[in-house]
C-alpha cells in the first residue's frame, strides 16, 4: 500500500464528505470542493502508474469545470 | 488486501454521495452532484489497477462530460435561462494569460497525439476562445474534421493492407483523432459570449 494510494482515499473521502454536505450551501462552494475528491482520484491514478487516465482526466475536468460555471454564472444572475 | 480496502471504502464513499442525492430537490444541486458521482465511478474502475481500467477510463471519461454538456443545455433550458447574463465574470488573469497558457497546452496536446492530446489541446483553444473572444468560422473545423475522417479511413487501411507499416498508421490515426477531438472541444469555448448558444 503506497503513500500516494493512502493519502488518496483520505483526501477523497475528505472531498466526498464536504461535496455532499457544503456547509454554506452554494453552488460554486459544492463545485470546489468536488474539485478536492477530483485530487483524491488523481492520486489514486498515480498510485496505479495510470499515466495516459490521469492526463485525459485533468483535460476533461477542465472542459467539465467551464461547463459548469457557465450554469452557476447564468443561474445566479437571476 | 489492498484492493479489498479500496472496494469497501469507495462503496462508503458511494453511499455518502447517493444520500446526498437522493437528499438534494434543487435541480443544479443534483447536476453537480453527478459530478461527483462519475467521479467515484472513476475511482471504482481505477483500481483494476491494470492497463485494462486506463482502457475503460477514457470512454468513461467522454461519456462524462457529454452527459454533463448534455444535461446542462437541458437544464438552461428548463429553467429559460438563455439569456447572456448582465454580468459575466471577468477577472485581471484572463487578459494576460490566456495566449500563453493556451501556447502551452496545445503544443503539449500535440506532442501527446491521440485522444488526450487532443483534449488537452481544446482545453487549450476553448481557454483562449473564452477569454479573448472569437469570430465564428466554423467552416474551419468542419473541414479539419472531414481530412480527420479521411486520416482515419486511411490509418485503417494502413493497418489492414501493409501491416508492416503499422506504426506510420498509428501515427496518422493519432493525428487525426487529436484533429477532431481538439475542434470538436474548441466549440465549448464559443458558448460563452452569444446569445443564442
Amino acid at each position: 500500500m503506497t503513500p500516494e494510494f493512502l493519502l488518496g482515499f483520505i483526501i477523497l473521502l475528505i472531498g466526498t464528505v464536504s461535496a455532499a454536505f457544503p456547509k454554506p450551501k452554494t453552488w460554486l462552494n459544492r463545485l470546489i470542493n468536488i474539485e478536492i475528491a477530483a485530487w483524491g482520484l488523481m492520486l489514486i491514478m498515480l498510485s496505479y502508474n495510470e499515466s495516459l487516465a490521469i492526463l485525459t482526466f485533468v483535460a476533461v475536468t477542465g472542459i467539465s469545470t467551464f461547463v459548469l460555471v457557465r450554469v452557476i454564472e447564468r443561474r445566479s444572475d437571476i | 488486501m489492498e484492493y479489498v480496502i479500496g472496494l469497501l471504502l469507495i462503496f462508503l464513499a458511494v453511499l455518502v454521495a447517493f444520500y446526498a442525492l437522493v437528499r438534494e430537490t434543487d435541480d443544479l444541486h443534483r447536476l453537480l452532484l453527478t459530478d461527483l458521482a462519475e467521479i467515484l465511478a472513476l475511482v471504482l474502475i481505477a483500481l483494476v489497477a491494470t492497463d485494462l481500467a486506463e482502457a475503460l477510463i477514457l470512454p468513461g471519461l467522454v461519456v462524462g462530460i457529454s452527459e454533463i454538456m448534455a444535461l446542462s443545455e437541458i437544464y438552461l433550458v428548463k429553467e429559460k435561462l438563455t439569456k447572456q447574463p448582465k454580468r459575466v465574470v471577468k477577472l485581471e488573469i484572463m487578459d494576460s494569460a490566456p495566449a500563453i497558457m493556451s501556447l502551452i497546452l496545445v503544443m503539449y496536446g500535440i506532442v501527446l497525439s491521440g485522444f488526450t492530446g487532443g483534449a488537452l489541446a481544446g482545453l487549450g483553444v476553448i481557454f483562449y476562445f473564452m477569454c479573448k473572444g472569437h469570430d465564428e468560422r466554423f467552416e474551419i473545423i468542419e473541414t479539419a474534421s472531414g481530412y480527420a475522417w479521411v486520416m482515419w479511413i486511411a490509418a485503417f487501411f494502413i493497418f489492414m493492407l501493409i501491416p508492416q507499416y503499422w506504426f506510420f498508421g498509428v501515427m496518422i490515426a493519432g493525428g487525426a483523432i487529436l484533429l477532431k477531438v481538439m475542434g470538436k472541444m474548441s466549440l465549448i469555448g464559443t458558448m460563452r459570449g452569444d446569445s443564442d448558444v
